[in-house]
């Protein structure tokens, strides 16, 4: 393969017609670039065009309309006189979940993608609820919150503002409430 | 006039009136209140409620609004009380024209039973069938039949009541379900039997009749229906005979003599290999008439108007020749691809189609709610050429431009069907639509669908990574607060 991939590329698992593909997508100027299984990326641009529902797909070539819905676990979109459904889910490095149990564990919070830390909003020792954010993330331009997943308190820090992490690098770790 | 209908054909109405100078008086439903037929109107009046009772079926108040306004003529349109025999005597009895059959006519052409038999009289070839039955009889007088056989509703209209029965053991079951919806859409639960014919078509001819004679126009074909409602329909019809096609228009004269037609209607029937029967006639301006005024160059709703307010046609009797060839599509808030089940929602925003040799008619808006009160036709497309091919040509360009957003339309199926082998050789019949349910998927639709989707999940991401348990905590954490991309 003579393309590349960057790392910041967002990786997700598509299935369509009952076959499931790795996609990698990255943004190139106004558009994206899409890669799929594999193979050498194509430029496909998305732009709304009528209500919620009707959008302007360019891609290898053609232009058309589609009409999108979301569904429970991805998308219906419709074509001409094909309705086609794509489950669409995110392709993860690692998921690494609670250690030893559900209950009393260590909780582990990794980066879900590659990108660069821009804050840690939580120093060891204190005390985070469900939901609070503790680490900002930023990748492909985009800002995330990386929230603690169930109440707890903070054991350890592990990452600092301003520093580049890979997928599935350990940020943060928690200890179950006292 | 006081137009006494919503929708695309109210829209259709006011327009002649108004290029005939009539001043209009709309009446709307309060969820129809931004409606187009509103605000084409001259004025309009309110009705109580939006259930069908309490507003377009809703006698007393729409009297009442004809007062009001001053206005001498009701015109029913289609559906509602378009064919009610009552509501047209409560017009006479109030000093109102009717546009439509005398009380008379509506009686006889409502009671399915009673026009076969009539038809039969005057020498029109029916079907051979009952008259209304009871549960006691009806066996014998099946098996007399023949199966597979329709058990129709006497009182029935626009496909309700109408059920195939194909082997003896169905029919106590069928007789019950169809004497329940009869019951309930028409108030009256008689049915009777009619033997069924496979592989048929459907065809009609439009009349237009006054006290001097009757005009024949040129046939339609309905052939591609759903559940016995149409999906689209075309004039003339496709590989038809000339002896068929005469035979037609003389049935459809002797029909509406037989039953002493004025006004416009339409006399349908069904067509075999080479025989034709009657089936009904609808006494009423029906929702496919634009592909007659296509092909002829005449304004139906106008000479409905002539006929009730002058007392006689602007088109002398006879046959009306046909030039060119038109096909009209019924877009409906349907989903074809969830088994046509009503869609309702607020339509987003609409682009409808132009060019040469279309017509749109249509009463959809931005910012319009879909009722599941009412009929789901929002639009019809229709296309004129000099040949089928052209029509078609212009059709499928015309319905593959049409994007109304917001809710799901019949729209691809419209786009599947007209590039369907069978119907672009005009050889499809009734049974057209099972062909719909049976495709699968084009793989350049699949490649692009799959393109679209990612695309839509990288610009917002699928609710399928938002936190749901606390276990798919790490799919949550990765794309909460992802702000979309200036797109």
């Amino acid at each position: 393969m003579t393309h590349r991939v960057p790392a910041s590329a967002r990786a997700l698992l598509v299935t369509v017609a009952g076959r499931t593909h790795r996609v990698r997508v990255w943004p190139s100027g106004q558009s994206l670039q899409v890669s799929v299984d594999g193979a050498p990326p194509v430029e496909v641009e998305l732009r709304p065009l009528l209500g919620t529902t009707h959008y302007r797909l360019t891609a290898e070539g053609a232009s058309r309309v589609v009409g999108i819905r979301r569904q429970a676990d991805g998308w219906t979109v419709t074509a001409g006189a094909d309705r086609v459904v794509v489950r669409v889910e995110p392709d993860l490095p690692v998921v690494r979940r609670e250690r030893a149990g559900p209950s009393a564990a260590v909780r582990e919070i990794r980066a879900p993608m590659p990108g660069l830390v821009v804050a840690v909003e939580v120093a060891a020792g204190a005390t985070v609820a469900q939901g609070q954010a503790v680490v900002i993330m930023e990748a492909m331009k985009m800002q995330m919150e990386i929230r603690a997943p169930a109440p707890g308190r903070v054991r350890g820090v592990h990452v600092a503002a301003g520093q580049d992490v890979a997928g599935g690098t350990l940020l943060v770790t928690l200890d179950p409430p006292a | 006039m006081l137009v006494a209908n919503r929708g695309e054909i109210a829209v259709r109405v006011i327009r002649t009136c108004r290029e005939m100078g009539l001043r209009v008086a709309a009446v709307y439903a309060p969820s129809d209140r931004n409606a187009p037929h509103v605000w084409l109107a001259d004025e309009a009046f309110p009705l109580p409620g939006d259930a069908p009772e309490h507003s377009y079926l809703h006698v007393r108040a729409l009297l009442d609004a004809a007062r009001r306004a001053g206005a001498p003529a009701v015109h029913p349109g289609y559906g509602f009380l378009s064919e009610s025999a009552a509501f047209a005597r409560a017009c006479r009895d109030a000093g109102l024209r009717f546009v439509g059959p005398p009380p008379e006519v509506l009686e006889l052409c409502g009671d399915k039973a009673a026009a076969r038999a009539a038809m039969a009289a005057a020498g029109v070839p029916v079907l051979p069938g009952t008259g209304p039955v009871d549960d006691h009889d009806a066996p014998e007088l099946a098996g007399r039949l023949g199966f597979p056989l329709l058990v129709k509703a006497a009182a029935g209209g626009g496909g309700k009541g109408i059920h195939l029965v194909r082997e003896p053991g169905q029919l106590q079951a069928t007789l019950r379900l169809a004497r329940g919806e009869a019951r309930a859409a028409f108030g009256d639960d008689r049915v009777y039997l009619e033997r069924w014919v496979e592989g048929a078509r459907h065809v009609e001819v439009q009349v237009l009749a006054d006290r001097s004679g009757v005009v024949v126009f040129p046939e339609r074909d309905c052939s591609v229906q759903r559940r016995h409602q149409k999906l689209i329909e075309e004039s003339p019809a496709p590989s038809l005979s000339r002896r068929v096609r005469e035979r037609l228009q003389r049935a459809a004269e002797a029909a509406a003599r037989a039953v002493g037609y004025i006004n416009a209607g339409t006399v349908e029937f069904l067509v075999g290999a080479d025989e034709i029967y009657f089936l009904e006639v609808n006494a009423r301006l029906q929702v496919e008439h634009p592909v007659t005024e296509m092909v002829t160059g005449v304004d139906l709703v106008a000479e409905q108007l002539r006929v009730a307010l002058e007392g006689r046609a602007g088109v002398p009797p006879g046959e009306v020749s046909a030039r060119g060839w038109a096909i009209e599509c019924r877009v409906g808030a349907e989903d074809p691809h969830e088994g046509f089940l009503p869609a309702a929602g607020r339509i987003e925003g609409v682009w409808l189609p132009g060019g040469p040799g279309i017509r749109v008619d249509a009463a959809v808006y931005p910012g319009m709610e879909v009722s599941r009160h009412y009929d789901p036709l929002l639009a019809k497309i229709i296309a004129w050429g000099a040949d089928r091919e052209e029509a078609l040509g212009r059709l499928r360009r015309a319905v593959d431009e049409t994007v109304i957003a917001g809710i799901p339309t019949t729209l691809p199926f419209h786009a599947w069907a007209l590039r369907e082998p069978a119907f672009t050789a005009g050889r499809h019949d009734t049974g057209f639509v099972a062909r719909w349910e049976a495709r699968r998927p084009d793989p350049e639709v699949e490649r692009a669908a799959l393109l679209a989707a990612v695309a839509a999940s990288v610009a917002s991401p699928p609710p399928s990574a938002r936190p749901t348990a606390p276990s798919r905590w790490v799919q949550a954490a990765r794309v909460e607060g992802l702000r979309p991309w200036p797109l």
